[in-house]
């Protein structure tokens, strides 16, 4: 299970371009995994904002605001989650994990235009949400104590899995 | 000696059925299609699905789409001609069945959405 969850947590930090020691994502606490979870929705507004500024494709745009309208519609239930529950999200190294590697990730991008861009960013939106949905999927949701936190998360991955799967088609059009 | 027919007994003579009135112009309104009492159709949309993903309707129905998921949603013709408009989580909108509408539709933010409406015609 511990190898497991290991090879989870780099695939998640490769596809993110993070050169970070793979640690244990399932010792996570709830108001960890829901930082974690933030970030990964903030990293992905900021690969749509990029797209949108540098894409003509209107497939591609067409994505990058469906990840900015429907990643904000999950930050915002997940802030309003908290809320309720009267606690805050907790900043963890994974979290920052995924900050570093996104920085990375973004300059990579912003270094390409036209066909080169479009097909990179689908590529990379595909490898991000499979890698982000085996977390939520296999270390996240079984490993949150919260029922009402492990539900907006099953709300999430159900959201995030459309996204891979439209991602997925996208990669396929650009070929 | 006859009673002659005037328009006051006329009157009279249907004043006294009220029951059967409405009803028989009610069947005769019916059977020339005029008298199709609209209705109003609900559709999910859960699960980035909508359900049910085919829905029969008459001209003059109301389609209703109400969204279960976080993620806002549309209801949009494939062809464009007509739009719900964003469909927040929790939120509904709707639209007024016509013959001439087209019946296939998507989600405009999830192209992976797809639904249509079957047209019902009057009798």
């Amino acid at each position: 299970m511990k190898t497991f969850l290991k090879n989870i947590t780099i695939a998640l930090l490769v596809a993110a371009a993070v050169p970070a020691a793979a640690q244990e994502a399932a010792d996570l606490s709830d108001t960890e995994i829901a930082h974690v979870a933030y970030t990964a929705d903030t990293i992905d507004i900021r690969y749509a904002h990029l797209a949108l500024a540098i894409s003509d494709n209107s497939e591609v745009q067409a994505f990058a605001e469906t990840m900015i309208r429907d990643h904000t519609a999950v930050n915002e239930q997940a802030l309003a989650l908290l809320d309720k529950l009267g606690v805050a999200a907790k900043d963890n190294f994974l979290s920052q994990s995924l900050n570093e590697g996104a920085a990375a990730k973004r300059d990579e991008l912003a270094a390409l235009q036209g066909d080169d861009f479009d097909k990179a960013y689908a590529q990379n939106e595909l490898a991000y949400h499979q890698a982000v949905n085996d977390l939520v999927g296999e270390v996240f949701i079984p490993n949150i104590d919260n029922a009402e936190v492990k539900s907006l998360f099953e709300a999430g991955l159900e959201i995030f899995l459309a996204h891979q799967a439209h991602a997925e088609k996208m990669v396929e059009n650009l070929k | 000696m006859r009673r002659a027919i005037t328009r006051r007994s006329v009157l009279r003579a249907l004043a006294a059925t009220p029951a059967v009135l409405p009803f028989t112009l009610g069947r005769a309104a019916a059977h020339n299609g005029i008298n199709h009492s609209p209705q109003t159709h609900e559709i999910a949309i859960s699960g980035f699905a909508f359900d049910p993903d085919v829905l029969v309707a008459k001209p003059g129905d109301t389609v209703r789409w109400t969204n279960h998921d976080i993620a806002p949603h549309t209801a949009t013709a494939v062809d464009g001609s007509w739009d719900t408009g964003p469909i927040a989580g929790g939120a509904s909108a709707q639209i007024t069945v016509n013959a001439d509408m087209h019946l296939d539709y998507f989600c405009r933010f999830h192209p992976i959405m797809n639904g249509s409406l079957k047209l019902e015609e009057l009798r």
